[in-house]
């Protein structure tokens, strides 16, 4: 019953939402890493598997889950600094627009680095 | 009269109670005819006394100032007795007890432990140099008074509680307005006893727990900002903690 109360959405405001989009986010980046690690792992058994793992994720098909991830990971680390900024009793009168700053941070930082990707997987 | 202004005119307006009768809980309708001004407590009393007399719920001041009749209305955790119907702009409004508190009967809920935890905090003055036979004045500058004066307007009222994220959770978590008034009381000059507070601050079931959703400052009726109180409190809360690491060490 407890933890099914970890996943109510409770509150209204855009600070309770930016809450439960820092839980959500940090699952997914939770799951990423074991993902990460595995993919790692495989080159104990050999360079080939590696490789083969590589050629099929680095791969325009997979840009989509990758620009998804940079956006999972932007959120939860620009959030995470504003939450660790008014953690320290800090800024506390102003949390509502470093919480506007905040999100524009991630839509910016978010878009560069899509940019970059593409750039990187796909060319110009 | 066709000038009448429409704000002005009453109407009818369901009240959608969510009811709870020691086993099962279920909703029940019913229609208030609302005036201008009326508040959702009023409404209430209105049930009771026309419709259903075993409507339950807590009320007691009628004016903001006992805490007593905080309730779910229209989702957000407000006082029935500072609402009123027809600025909620809605021709039906739902009226449910606060979460994360056992309920008891309808909108009542079980708030001995939301006071009990209040009372670990010791919400007091502690001075090593109590003498009730001979009082002495305790002098303070305005400025003083004006660091923690905002957070002495709590009414106890269990709005911030019903939102936390982290009470949602752990039942024994002290919650928002504890360290609200923790933290009122170890900002105040007079005091002397923030160790013995602290004890209880920073066990794990106090400020850590807090992960700053912030939501029990949206919701409070007296705006006295119990989230800006718990962050300033988790770093006294640090400060002692290391304090006591060094000395240790
Ligand atoms: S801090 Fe505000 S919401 Fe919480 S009990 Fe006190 S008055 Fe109610
Ligand atoms: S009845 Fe006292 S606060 Fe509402």
């Amino acid at each position: 019953m407890d933890l099914l109360k970890w996943f109510e959405v409770r509150g209204k405001s855009l600070f309770y939402i930016s809450y439960s989009l820092h839980r959500i986010t940090g699952l997914i980046l939770v799951l990423y890493l074991v993902m990460h690690l595995s993919y790692l792992t495989s080159l104990r058994f050999g360079e080939e598997i590696y490789e083969s793992f590589i050629a099929t994720t680095v791969t325009p098909t997979f840009l989509i889950f990758d620009i998804l991830l940079v956006l999972v990971g932007v959120y939860h680390g620009v959030n995470g600094l504003r939450l660790i900024l008014h953690e320290f009793g800090l800024a506390y009168d102003v949390r509502r627009p470093i919480l506007y700053l905040s999100y524009f941070l991630v839509l910016v930082l978010w878009l560069y680095a899509s940019y970059k990707l593409y750039v990187f997987i796909v060319g110009v | 009269m066709e000038n009448k202004d429409k704000s002005n005119m009453g109407r009818d307006v369901i009240f959608r109670i969510k009811r709870f009768d020691g086993e099962k809980s279920y909703w029940s309708d019913f229609v208030v005819p609302a005036q201008k001004g009326m508040t959702v407590l009023e409404g209430l009393y209105y049930i009771k006394g026309t419709y259903d007399g075993s409507l339950s719920f807590r009320a007691s001041c009628r004016m903001g100032i006992c805490g007593s009749c905080a309730m779910k209305i229209n989702d957000k955790p407000r006082l029935a007795c500072e609402t009123q119907i027809l600025q909620l702009n809605s021709s039906k409004i739902k009226i449910e007890p606060l979460d994360n508190f056992r309920v008891l009967k309808d909108l009542i809920t079980d708030f001995e432990g939301f006071f009990a935890k209040h009372e670990a905090v010791k919400p007091y003055l502690i001075r090593k140099d109590d003498n009730y036979a001979e009082p002495v004045e305790l002098i303070q500058k305005p400025e003083e008074l004006h660091a923690y004066y905002d957070f002495t307007l709590c009414i106890k009222c269990g709005a911030c509680f019903s939102v936390c994220p982290a009470a949602a959770t752990r039942d024994d978590y002290l919650g928002p307005a504890a360290m609200a008034a923790a933290y009122r009381f170890n900002i105040d000059t007079r005091d002397e006893g923030r160790d013995e507070r602290m004890f209880m601050v920073c066990s794990d079931v106090g400020v850590w727990r807090c992960h700053f959703a912030a939501e029990c400052s949206e919701v409070c009726p007296k705006n006295i900002e119990p989230a800006k109180a718990i962050q300033k409190l988790r770093f006294q809360a640090a400060v002692h903690m290391i304090k006591k690491a060094l000395k240790r060490w």
